[in-house]
This record gives structure tokens, C-alpha cells and sequence, in this order.
């Protein structure tokens, strides 16, 4: 669905059910270059299990308007206006989005239920090459994106739904966002210093999955944020690279839904 | 890996995660209709698109998934979808996104299959086609009208061989927000990546190159994921709910795939054409050698140009890698591995000694496929057009002297000696 | 379970992976190992050694036959030769039944003969002919029953006593009867053989065999010679035969219930000289069919009156049955062993052990009884 947020289009799929904020809510909140397609094998379960569903776009991705955001703290303040006054949020997020749900999750700490982190440190320095090529050469970063963000299923044109080859739908999604929305993703997340102070002040049960096979994550930077959260529920699941929602799609969910069901039934 | 696989490498291993259970190292054979679930809430998230899978081998196979996305990956699609024929590719993907009402604009140089099923089915749907010279890409341009939704048409046509420049087609298909889609059978991936140069969909028929062997007959989809169903607002089963699977948005939930999705969730549902399992492996195991064989394809063709351009008896020799051809320009751009296995030539003395030239091949298989690992001729006048008078042959393209050769993979020499019992049998009317 | 629920669903569980409720089909030669000391974690190296489609088979049979393990070969005389491999050599004996497969007979006399083994061929209808033919060096009593072509039937009780005596091991090639009506570890019998080929199959769709043991001790010589001599069965095959090893049972019953009416109204025409089926009254051995078996099969022989040259006549122009070697298939089949099946087999030993020249072997199929009863009477009007 299209809505307006601060006079401009944004767009977020409600996973195939009308939105209902009267139940509890499932926001889900894609990584780098990437839009809510990401998603779209956790966000329409949810919506089917009587969630009401928001997998959004970042402005100037895919179906939102543009300009993209300059900031992680910019963007969380912009998922503020998004969810308005709901206070029964399950956020789950992936790669940067995982940046924005700490932001937003130290800032609104009283919307949230729950929080689920997939693929993420407590901050994520981004290296020279690739922040180079996203200014000078979009075609180029986003080939650095998918070829070190999916593992060896993704590079073997494995689909999470047969017949699909995730790496090439990862790359056509990044071609259909704005051309400078990439750069200004990877720059928010390399400018972003504040993790260390938001970590501790999220008070919601948060949830961290880690794959075993990724590339864009140090593993050390994964335990900085675990060591930062308040007791955070941690999996791993080996064989996947750092696009776990595709590469990993039936596992992420059953994290996901073991630990959104408990934290924020719905009946 | 890191790096993204190159071609080679993706037409051995792309699709295929090796078997977790056993280890086996070819993709098993799953030779079965139906799949157990776990329990129902499985079910009903694989049936309700909410989690991929399996629940019945009309709809998606696992071995059929191996090649499906092993053809993704060599066109640089993100989704395929495979059917049972070539033809029944093109059925599904035209009739996945066109209805009453719609219009084609469409190459004139196409396989038969293609024209007859624009020409004589599609309009009793209330599909109509407005066929173009691919020569002249105005001509495109001015085909299109208000309730035109796609244009169609292969890279190298047939069968006048004339190169469809695919760059300036698409150029047109953006301008009006409608899809470009090509049968790329002639070419294959290995010769030219038609979504490289702004293409939305390919279809194949993989009995041919794909599959080498000619032992299986097969069909693919391949979604170019690059065109923007929702902006283009003509494509309602793309952007519109779709009420079997409670009102799916397949545009919103599918992005670059969603008109892939459209066809397994509509055509592999209430149409079923699907491919079986069999043929899928004996497809799989052609692709692995694909790039040999079409290097091999390749070499050999342009050997026969040399043998046929100075043959005495050869009035004429029709292929895209000659400097003579019309296209020879486009060739050079879009397949610069070489223009494809398909030559047409003209046989001195006319319709009887075309037909003398071909009675008298014994190596060189007389039969109306093309794509076999096997030199196959053909003599169109007395037999795929045999009922057509001498007006509509010329409309056609084809003259009374034409042999059409599909070079196969032979030693050239046996080929060439083989012409050679062809052309004596044929000198008596030169 | 009964045999109906474990001829469908012995051996075969759904795919892990995906569910698929078949065995896929492992047309693999090699398989991915994860890791130097996980070597065969899996369970499989090289498809010589194990294939899954084909170990699927094996679980089937061997539960159907109520053994310990089975082992698949590419055709049943690959199962008799890895049968006679396993505990035969230089030096030693076995008893093979004198009415054995003409394939049999040949691979005995022809071929392992060279290598130093020795072979009795008794008349093993005849408990007594077997023990007088025991040796101090016999190692194998091989028998068949009913026996290709001539119906004869070995007691099978009788006999295991007597190779157990003697320390020898007794193998039961069970082709013609299957599990479903005749097990021969229940009667103490070590080794059961078959073409699979046959009721196994049942749609003349592959050639293949099967080894099934009653011990862990035979199993492993069995699995030993499969793997050192490579006779394997195909994946591909094996897949086809699970297919057939689902309905055995109903087509055993319904070409047997055939097979009966047949050789009743054979044995009640002017034009027919003889008819051997076990289940006839005056079969010579239907009490010990009716004893060691639950059914009488669908195989059986007649002779015509006006001998071979009848025969022929009625061969030659019959219709609906087809003129054809193998045997088992749901398609009815005729066949004339002494130009056909068995003609490797010297003259003489033929006429000793029964196989006369105007008889004629039928294979009773699927089609309705009707039909095939009217193809033969229309057949012998003619001659």
C-alpha cells in the first residue's frame, strides 16, 4: 500500500492483508540497496497469522519516493513518523535496517515488543572500495553487494521459491532504486557511531540471528552488538550468507515466528 | 565464492546445491507426482506463496528447479519457469500478461509455431498481431498501437537470418511501457544475453541448442526482471490482486520475479504444461556442454560458408557472419561469438536440384528440426512449404532452390564430402 | 503390517529434503563427501558400491522376502551368478535342480565349469535325488520351484534339511511364486533369488535381479561379489521397480484366479493332450504346492494334441497372447521353451527332465480371463 509520510509517497507491502492496527504489528525493515521483496518470505506468513503487516521501503527505494535518506539516525526518525502513534511493534530487520532498529528502538523504546536483528554488528564500517564505487559506479557496487552478500547457495542461482535465482533478484531490485539511493545507504552506515549508547537503552526482547557464512558482517562486530543488547536470544544458522531472509528463508522464519509469537501473540 | 561464477562454470554447477541427504553429485531424479508435508501449516504457507516448495510436480519439481534455475543464471534472469515444449513456453508467457482485446507487434521472420499461434490462435482469444519486418525498426515503431502489450520477436530471424536489433526494439518498448520479449532458441545465452541488451523476457525451446541431443523436448520462460510492471500500469495480472491466492499482489510481493511467479501460480496451475522430471535431466546434462558445443556449432558453420561460397553449384549463401548479409553489422554486435548454426543456401538448377541435393545427402539428416548435435537439411519448397504457391514462397523468403542447413557437430570434412554426393546428384540441372 | 501396506511402503520414506513422496531417482555415479573423516557419514562413495534408489529396492525386497538384507544386480542371471560366486570355488559341489532356468543351466555347465566347480543337476522333486547327490565337498543347493518350464516343484522344507546337513547352503530362486505367495526362509531356506524382471517388475519395463539373504554371514558374501564383479542394478531400474513392487500382490491374485480358469479350461478341451499347473487337481505335486505355497502363480504348460507341430500351429496364430521370451508381465505371454527359452539345453537333458517338444509355457497376464480363454479356444479351433 501508498501512504504519505511528510508529503511523500511511501510505499510498504501489508503481505497480502488488509492493514489493521489493532493487532499486534510486524514492521520489517530491508538492508542496503535492497527494497521489502527482501522480506517477502517472512512478511506474508505473518500476515496470514493474524499480524498486521508493514514491509516497507526506504524512501527512494524501489516503490518509495525519493530522496533517499542521508542518516541512520534520519531514517529512524522517518520510521517514527511511518509507525505514527502504534506502540505494539515486533521490529524485524535486516543488515542497515538493524542499525535503524537500534536507533529507533534506544529513541521509542515504549513502541516496541520485540526486536529481531538478522545479519548485523554494532556498527558497519563500510569499506573505501565499495563506497567508491556506489558514488562513481552504481552497476559496479551492486555487483560488490550481491556477490559478497550471498553465499554459496546464492551463487549457485539457488531461489528461495523454485524456479527463482535470489542473486539476480537481489541485483534487479537494486537497479530499480534511485541511482543514488545505494551510496547514500552505505554512507549512513559507515557514518553511523551510535550503536554502542543505543544498544543498552532498547528495553523489548531482542533477537539476534547470525549466519554462519557471512561475508559483510564480522563475526567480531556480531558479538560487539550481542555484548551491547540486554540478554539478546542468539542463532546462528551455518549455512547461510548475509542475505539471510532469501538464503535462508524457512529457518529465518521459524526464528522469527518462535520468537514473535511469544514476545507478541496474536490471536 | 565471492565473485560471481562465470559461464562455464554456471552452465555445470548453476541450480544445483549438491543433494544434502546422500551427497550424490548429479541432481536426482525426483520421478514423483506429490510431496508429503510436515504438517499443515507447511501446506498452507507453500500453497498460499507465503514459503517456496514443493506440493506437486505440475506446479514445480525439484530436478525441474535445477534447470529452471540453470537457465536464470546463463540468461541473467531471475526467475524461469520451465514447460513441456517450446511452444508451450511461448503460449504461457503471452498469455500471462495479454487478454482480450490486446495486441502484438511482431517480427515476420519467426518460427512457423510462433506465426501460426499469433496469426490463427491467439485471435480467436481476441489476441490480435501486427507482424513487422525486423529489418526496419520504424516499422516496429509504427505497428504499435493504443492496445499494444508486447512486442515479440527471435534475434536472428527465420528464416531470412536478418538480425533483429534488439537494443533499438527495446528502446521502443520503453518509450510506450510495454515488455520486449525474444525467443532467443536460435542464439542461446552462450551467443548472446538478450536481457544485456534491454530484452524483459526470453523464451526457448530447449529441444534445440539447449539440450544439444535431441532427445528431449522441453520449453523455458525466462523473467528478465527488469521491467516495471507497476509504472507501465497495463499489466492488471502483474499489478492487481489475484484472487486464488487471496488477492495476491504478485507485483508487490514478487518485484523482479513477479511475472514468473504469475505463470507458475496461473499457467502451471490451470493450464499445465510442465516439464517432467526426465526431461529435465537429459536437459541439464546437454547445458553442461553447451559452450563446446556451440564453439564447436560455430567453427564448423563458418567452414561450411567458405566450402558453400565457393561451391560452382551454389548460386547463393544466406548467414548473418557473411559480410554480404544485411545484418552483418548487427551480428557483429549482438553475437559476436558467431550468428548462429542455421545457413540457407541456393542450390544451382532450381527446385529439382535443391531436391536432388538433399535426396542425395546420406550423413546429413533430412528432417525439419534444427539445434541437433547432428548436421540436419531440409529443402523447404517440397516440404515444409510444399503447398505453398511460388508468390507466397517469395513472401516468405524462400526461393524453389533453398536448402536450409543446420550444421551439427560432425568433422567438417565428413560434411563436406557428404555435400559433395549432393551437389554431383544435383549437377544435372544446374 | 500386512504385505499389501509393505509392498507399498516398505523401504521408502518420504524425502527429507523435499518431501517428495517417491524415492527420487539417483542417476548419480559419485556422491559429495563433507569432509575426509566424515567418508561415508552418508552412507554412499560410488554407485557400484550403493546407489539410494537402489538400496530402496533393497529394503523393499528384503522385507517382502522377510530376510536380512538384499542385494540388486542388472539382471536375475547376475543374481544366480553372485549367488554361485559367493559360495562356490575351486573344488567345490553344488546341486542345481534339473529343471532349472535354461540360463542357469548354461551359466553352470558352460561358463563356472571352466573355473573349477562342480555340478550336480538332480531332480530336485525328488528330496531323495538331493541327498544321494550331497557330496563332501557341496557347498550350494540351488533349486527352483515351480521350475521354468515344467511346473515341477521342490519341497523346499525337505531339502533345507538336507543342505543343512550337509553345510551347505540352499538357495531358492523364488521368481515364479514371489513372497506374496511362497517365502522360503519360513521354510527354511537360506538364500532366496530373483528376476526381478518378472512379477517384481510386472510391466516388461526392466531387466533386473535380486539376492535376498537370511543371514548377516550370506548377506555379506552376497554384497561382496555385487560390489568386486560389479553387476549392479540401475538406478533407473530399480526406481521402475519399486513402481511394480506396489502392486504385486493384487496382480499375483488376479493372474493366478486367471491362470486357474485357463489351465481348467484347458484341461477340459478335446484338442489338449495335458495341462500343468500346480493348482489343477491332477497336477502330480498339488498337495505339496497347496502345502509350501498360499497360491499357484500364473504360470503354466500344455500340450497339444498332434504334438510340436500343433504347438507351433497354435502358436503362430494366436492372438492376444504375444509369441514372446520373459515372463510375469501383466501382458499374457506364450512362449516355446524348446526353440526359445531352453533351447541351450542338449536334447536328451530336456527330454530326461521333462521339457517335451510340444510344450507350450504360458505366462497368464492382466487382461481379462475372458478374452484370453477366448484367444486360445480361437486358436485351437485352428489346429
Amino acid at each position: 500500500m501508498h501512504f504519505e509520510v511528510n508529503g511523500k509517497q511511501v510505499f510498504a507491502t501489508t503481505g497480502g492483508k488488509p492493514f489493521d492496527n489493532s493487532r499486534p504489528v510486524v514492521i520489517f525493515l530491508h538492508g542496503s540497496g535492497f527494497d521489502h521483496t527482501v522480506w517477502n518470505l517472512q512478511s506474508r506468513f505473518f500476515a496470514f497469522r493474524n499480524y498486521a503487516v508493514l514491509a516497507l521501503d526506504l524512501p527512494g527505494h524501489t516503490h518509495s519516493e525519493g530522496p533517499p535518506l542521508e542518516s541512520i539516525e534520519s531514517m529512524a526518525d522517518w520510521l517514527n513518523d511511518v509507525v505514527n502513534a502504534l506502540d505494539n511493534i515486533s521490529l524485524v530487520a535486516h543488515s542497515q535496517g538493524c542499525l535503524v532498529a537500534l536507533e529507533f528502538g534506544s529513541r521509542y523504546p515504549e513502541r516496541l515488543r520485540s526486536m529481531s536483528l538478522v545479519t548485523s554488528g554494532l556498527a558497519t564500517p563500510v569499506n573505501d572500495v565499495l563506497l567508491g564505487a556506489a558514488k562513481e559506479d552504481p552497476e559496479a557496487a551492486i555487483a560488490m553487494m550481491t556477490g559478497w552478500g550471498f553465499g554459496p547457495a546464492g551463487h549457485l542461482h539457488q531461489g528461495p521459491i523454485p524456479g527463482n535465482s535470489m542473486v539476480t533478484g537481489g541485483t534487479k531490485v537494486m537497479r530499480g532504486n534511485t541511482p543514488d539511493a545505494l551510496a547514500a545507504d552505505l554512507n549512513a552506515c559507515n557514518s553511523y557511531r551510535n550503536g554502542k549508547q543505543a544498544a543498552p537503552r532498547i528495553r523489548c526482547p531482542v533477537q539476534v540471528i547470525v549466519a554462519g557464512k557471512d561475508r559483510m558482517t564480522p563475526r567480531k562486530a556480531t558479538d560487539e552488538l550481542i555484548a551491547h543488547l540486554h540478554k539478546p536470544e542468539v542463532a546462528v544458522i551455518p549455512e547461510s550468507g548475509h542475505i539471510v531472509p532469501q538464503e535462508a528463508p524457512n529457518q529465518c522464519r521459524a526464528l522469527l515466528r518462535q520468537f514473535i509469537f511469544s514476545n507478541s501473540p496474536a490471536t | 565464492m565471492s565473485r560471481f561464477l562465470n559461464f562455464d562454470t554456471l552452465s555445470l554447477h548453476a541450480g544445483q546445491v549438491v543433494d544434502p541427504e546422500f551427497g550424490a553429485r548429479a541432481a536426482p531424479i525426483y520421478q514423483t507426482t506429490s510431496y508429503v508435508f510436515p504438517d499443515t501449516d507447511t501446506a498452507s504457507s507453500i500453497f498460499n506463496l507465503e514459503r517456496g516448495g514443493h506440493a506437486y510436480s505440475r506446479i514445480t519439481n525439484p530436478t525441474v528447479g535445477v534447470l529452471e534455475q540453470r537457465v536464470a543464471a546463463l540468461e541473467g534472469g531471475s526467475a524461469a519457469v520451465c514447460t513441456s515444449s517450446g511452444m508451450a513456453a511461448t503460449f504461457c508467457a503471452i498469455t500471462a500478461i495479454l487478454g482480450q482485446g490486446d495486441h502484438i507487434v511482431a517480427s515476420t521472420q519467426m518460427y512457423g509455431g510462433n506465426i501460426s499461434l499469433m496469426k490463427n490462435t491467439l485471435p480467436r482469444f481476441g489476441i490480435t498481431t501486427t507482424f513487422f519486418d525486423p529489418t526496419d525498426v520504424n516499422a516496429c515503431r509504427e505497428a504499435i498501437q493504443d492496445n499494444t502489450k508486447l512486442i515479440y520477436g527471435e534475434l536472428i530471424g527465420n528464416p531470412g537470418l536478418d538480425i533483429l536489433d534488439l537494443e533499438a526494439i527495446a528502446a521502443i518498448g520503453e518509450e510506450h511501457n510495454i515488455p520486449f520479449m525474444v525467443d532467443a532458441t536460435f542464439n542461446t545465452p552462450y551467443l548472446c544475453r538478450c536481457f544485456d541488451y534491454g530484452a524483459n523476457v526470453t523464451v526457448h525451446s530447449l529441444t534445440k541448442w539447449m539440450g544439444g541431443h535431441g532427445v528431449a523436448i522441453g520449453g523455458v520462460i525466462v523473467d528478465g526482471g527488469n521491467f516495471d510492471w507497476g509504472t507501465s500500469g497495463k499489466y492488471p495480472t502483474i499489478t492487481e490482486p489475484y484472487a486464488p491466492f487471496s488477492g495476491i499482489n504478485l507485483w508487490e510481493e514478487f518485484g523482479p520475479s513477479a511475472f514468473a511467479t504469475r505463470i507458475r501460480a496461473e499457467a502451471m496451475r490451470d493450464i499445465g504444461p510442465s516439464m517432467s522430471p526426465m526431461n529435465a535431466f537429459l536437459l541439464l546434462q546437454g547445458i553442461e556442454t553447451l559452450s563446446l558445443r556451440m564453439d564447436k556449432h560455430m567453427a564448423n558453420t563458418m567452414e561450411l560458408l567458405d566450402y558453400l561460397s565457393d561451391h560452382e553449384q551454389v548460386s547463393w549463401v544466406n548467414h548473418p557472419s557473411l559480410p554480404s548479409h544485411s545484418s552483418h553489422e548487427l551480428a557483429k554486435k549482438y553475437l559476436p561469438k558467431g550468428a548462429g548454426s542455421i545457413v540457407s543456401f541456393g542450390v544451382k538448377g532450381g527446385r529439382e536440384a535443391g531436391k536432388a541435393f538433399i535426396e542425395n545427402c546420406e550423413l546429413a539428416s533430412h528432417l525439419a528440426n534444427v539445434g541437433d548435435a547432428k548436421t540436419l537439411v531440409i529443402h523447404p519448397a517440397t516440404t515444409t512449404h510444399s503447398r505453398i504457391d511460388a508468390d507466397a514462397l517469395a513472401a516468405a523468403g524462400i526461393t524453389e532452390d533453398m536448402v536450409r542447413l543446420s550444421v551439427g557437430l560432425e568433422d567438417v570434412a565428413d560434411i563436406k564430402a557428404d555435400f559433395n554426393n549432393g551437389f554431383r546428384a544435383a549437377k544435372r540441372f544446374a | 503390517m500386512g504385505f499389501r501396506t509393505r509392498q507399498i511402503h516398505a523401504g521408502v520414506t518420504p524425502d527429507p529434503i523435499t518431501g517428495s513422496i517417491l524415492t527420487p531417482i539417483y542417476q548419480s555415479t559419485t556422491y559429495v563427501q563433507p569432509s575426509v573423516d566424515e567418508y561415508l557419514s552418508k552412507g554412499f562413495t560410488y554407485s557400484r558400491s550403493g546407489n539410494p534408489t537402489v538400496k530402496a529396492l533393497e529394503a523393499k525386497l528384503t522385507d517382502l522376502e522377510g530376510g536380512v538384507d538384499c542385494a540388486c544386480f542388472g539382471t536375475g542371471m547376475s543374481a544366480v551368478l553372485a549367488t554361485m560366486l559367493a559360495f562356490l570355488e575351486a573344488g567345490k559341489h553344488a546341486i542345481v535342480s534339473d529343471v532349472a532356468y535354461g540360463g542357469t543351466y548354461r551359466l553352470s555347465t558352460k561358463i563356472l565349469s571352466r573355473f573349477g566347480i562342480e555340478y550336480t543337476f538332480a531332480d530336485t522333486s525328488n528330496p531323495d535325488d538331493v541327498a544321494a547327490s550331497v557330496r563332501n565337498n557341496t557347498a550350494l543347493v540351488l533349486t527352483e520351484t515351480p521350475a521354468n518350464p515344467t511346473m515341477k516343484c521342490s519341497d523346499i522344507a525337505a531339502i533345507s534339511e538336507i543342505a543343512q546337513k550337509a553345510g551347505a547352503v540352499h538357495a531358492v530362486d523364488n521368481t515364479f511364486l514371489t513372497p506374496y505367495f511362497q517365502r522360503p526362509f519360513e521354510l527354511g531356506a537360506d538364500i532366496s533369488i530373483h528376476s526381478t524382471t518378472k512379477y517384481m517388475d510386472g510391466h516388461n519395463a526392466t531387466v533386473g535381479g535380486a539376492v535376498i539373504s537370511n543371514s548377516q554371514e550370506h548377506a555379506d558374501a552376497v554384497r561382496f561379489i555385487q560390489n568386486s564383479t560389479g553387476t549392479i542394478m540401475s538406478p533407473q531400474v530399480a526406481w521402475l521397480t519399486l513402481q511394480g513392487c506396489k502392486t504385486l500382490s493384487v496382480r499375483m491374485d488376479a493372474q493366478s484366479a486367471s491362470a486357474m480358469a485357463i489351465a481348467e479350461f484347458l484341461e477340459a478341451h478335446p484338442k489338449v493332450e495335458q495341462v500343468a499347473y500346480p493348482g489343477l487337481k491332477s497336477f502330480a505335486q498339488h498337495e505339496l504346492s497347496s502345502r509350501q505355497a498360499s497360491g499357484y502363480g500364473a504360470m503354466l504348460w500344455f500340450e497339444v494334441k498332434g504334438g510340436l507341430a500343433a504347438g507351433k500351429k497354435l502358436m503362430d496364430n494366436i492372438e492376444l497372447w504375444s509369441l514372446a521370451e520373459n515372463l510375469g508381465s501383466v501382458e499374457s505371454l506364450i512362449t516355446h521353451p524348446v526353440t526359445m527359452t531352453h533351447a541351450d539345453v542338449e536334447p536328451e537333458e530336456r527330454a530326461r527332465v521333462g521339457i517335451i517338444d510340444g510344450l507350450v509355457r504360458a505366462s497368464v497376464g492382466l487382461e481379462d480371463t475372458e478374452d484370453l480363454i477366448q484367444a486360445l479356444a480361437d486358436a485351437l479351433d485352428q489346429v
